[in-house]
């Protein structure tokens, strides 16, 4: 045989070798039950933000236009150093990078990621909010995050021209706000307590309906970020399009990493839904904060929430009581005791550190702790030991990394208003 | 008839068969309690699935099939595999027409095997129906 006859014949191979690589269809892998499932993962399943009736200012343009210049504004806080971007920054996903908060000094809980939040009925990590406007309101009054009141904010939108225009545009005309005391709010410090009791019940409930019109307004801004299509959602889509070859989108590992997601590894038990999320609250035995007692989680978050003054049954909210189903039906039994909220896996892999305490450094160090699955040191660990093999982690981390895209969201409300 | 219509034909032959079930108001779930009543549950989502706040219908019939009046409904719930209970605490909420009841405040959040339990107080008698499915 001469070697052009060999020569024609090896590339006569390899070209239907790769052509056959190239055409297997992956989605023999999947059974219907399986492709269903992966449909629901997807972006392209994601329906519009969900209405929120105790905000009807929620859809409002100039609302989120006005909600995005406070969210960037340092003037929120007392010290004029901090604003939501301190901690949720845009550059990160909206999240800080850091194991604890860190507003005017040192916070309680791992700063969670705003992206696709407006999906969720239950805000913070044990759910002590119900909507995302009151959810707003509370780091601006806390001592260790923005540490200002409600009156310094009523204060800054009466007394700065471009905020009182838009302000009056969108909520109606401003009452005459004073300019003492200094601070004053129900729920501060002696002094803010001292400034709230020499403002009249009018003007207490004046500089509160300011207030929450902030959050709302900050809250319709945040309703713009939503994720983006990731290779993830790429290769679900293919899966129903036998026009294209699906296999392109993700690696061997990646695929395999993904039958575990849905399978073995039961991931998907609790990271559901196109936003990766159930939105809703688990024991999975994660350590104690450091420095910390042990945190009781949702338990005490939705007693918190049915207190709370800005809840959907409260006279800031614009719903209607039938509109409060969360509020009115929510689960607050012992099995809620020590359970965070799950957080969604959009971009996980460039939002580390991990759990609502930030204990876990790496994504690895996640995987390896749900593989463990060790017992909670208040009520029990709903996850159980999932004993899988080295290589099976590896190929779960591969999977996470899929899950990363730029937003889908107009880069401008990803910096400061110009 | 070559492999790819047969092989969608077969995909959605299920399909055509689930919507003619739905189409006859069949309901999502059926439990019969130790005496014999019959507990029919219609989910306002049809068919039931994850992380939708709802709510059911629930029809009460006794062991001659006459509707159950004036009970007292609870409904407990839960995954055995994962230790925890319902995410949410539905209750009935009205009785719509005799025998019926109107749970609202149901929302189920993760896939796997559910159970509920059916706690029905009728005058003296008292009926539980275990109901197991899958999501």
């Amino acid at each position: 045989m001469n070697k052009r006859l060999i020569i024609i014949i090896l590339i006569g191979s390899l070209t239907i070798i790769l052509g056959f690589l190239l055409t297997v269809d992956r989605t023999e892998n999947w059974s219907q039950a399986e492709i269903e499932l992966l449909k629901s993962l997807s972006l392209s399943a994601l329906p519009a933000v969900p209405p929120d009736p105790s905000n009807i200012f929620a859809d409002d343009e100039a609302a989120a236009r006005l909600g995005h210049a406070l969210y960037f504004d340092v003037r929120l806080s007392g010290n004029g150093t901090v604003s939501c971007a301190t901690c949720h920054q845009p550059t990160r996903y909206f999240t800080d990078g850091l194991k604890l908060a860190v507003g005017t000094s040192v916070g309680l809980r791992h700063t969670p990621s705003l992206i696709g939040l407006s999906y969720s009925p239950w805000f913070y990590w044990d759910g002590r909010k119900d909507s995302q406007w009151s959810q707003a309101l509370a780091p601006i009054e806390t001592p260790h995050e923005h540490n200002s009141s409600r009156l310094e904010i009523a204060q800054l939108i009466v007394g700065d021209q471009t905020y009182r225009k838009n302000y009056e545009t969108i909520f109606g005309a401003l009452p005459h706000i004073p300019e003492s005391p200094t601070t004053a709010s129900p729920l501060g410090d002696d002094e803010d307590l001292k400034g709230w009791k020499t403002l009249s019940k009018l003007k207490q409930s004046q500089v509160t309906e300011i207030f929450s019109n902030v959050g709302k307004a900050l809250a319709a801004y945040q309703r713009k970020l939503i994720p983006g299509q990731s290779r993830f959602d790429f290769y679900i889509d293919e899966l129903e399009d036998t026009g294209k070859r699906s296999s392109l989108q993700l690696s061997e590992d990646e695929l395999a990493g993904l039958s575990l997601f849905i399978g073995k590894a039961q991931c998907v038990s609790c990271h559901n839904g196109p936003l990766l999320t159930n939105h809703d609250f688990h024991n999975t035995g994660v350590l104690t904060i450091s420095g910390q007692l042990p945190s009781m989680g949702r338990y005490e978050g939705i007693r918190l929430a049915r207190e709370d003054s800005f809840n959907c049954l409260g006279e800031y909210s614009d719903a209607k009581k039938e509109d409060c189903l969360e509020l009115e039906f929510a689960q607050d039994s012992n099995d809620l005791v020590g359970a965070q909220k799950t957080p969604t896996l959009r971009n996980v892999a460039e939002t580390a550190p991990y759990m609502h305490g930030g204990q876990f450094d790496s994504l690895s160090e996640v995987i390896s702790h749900y593989n463990e699955a060790p017992t909670s040191l208040l009520s029990h660990n709903e996850a159980k030991p999932l004993k899988l093999k080295n290589v099976e982690l590896i190929q779960l981390l591969a999977l996470m990394h899929t899950f990363t895209a730029p937003l889908a969201t107009a880069t401008k409300w990803l910096r400061p208003p110009e | 008839m070559n492999r790819i219509p047969f092989a969608l034909l077969t995909l959605f032959l299920p399909l055509f068969l689930t919507s003619t079930v739905r189409g006859s108001e069949a309901p999502d779930i059926t439990v019969e309690t130790a005496s014999g009543w019959i507990i029919h549950v219609h989910s306002d989502i049809s068919p039931l699935r994850i992380n939708e706040m709802h709510s059911w219908r629930i029809k009460v019939l006794d062991s001659e099939s006459e509707p159950v009046t004036n009970a007292s409904i609870s409904v407990e719930g839960g995954m055995p595999d994962h230790d925890h209970g319902l995410p949410t605490r539905p209750r009935i909420t009205s009785e719509i027409r005799p025998g019926t009841y109107l749970l609202q405040g149901i929302r189920f959040h993760m896939p796997g095997k559910w159970e509920c339990k059916f706690i029905i107080t009728a005058g003296t008698r008292q009926e539980i129906g275990l109901a197991e499915f899958e999501l």
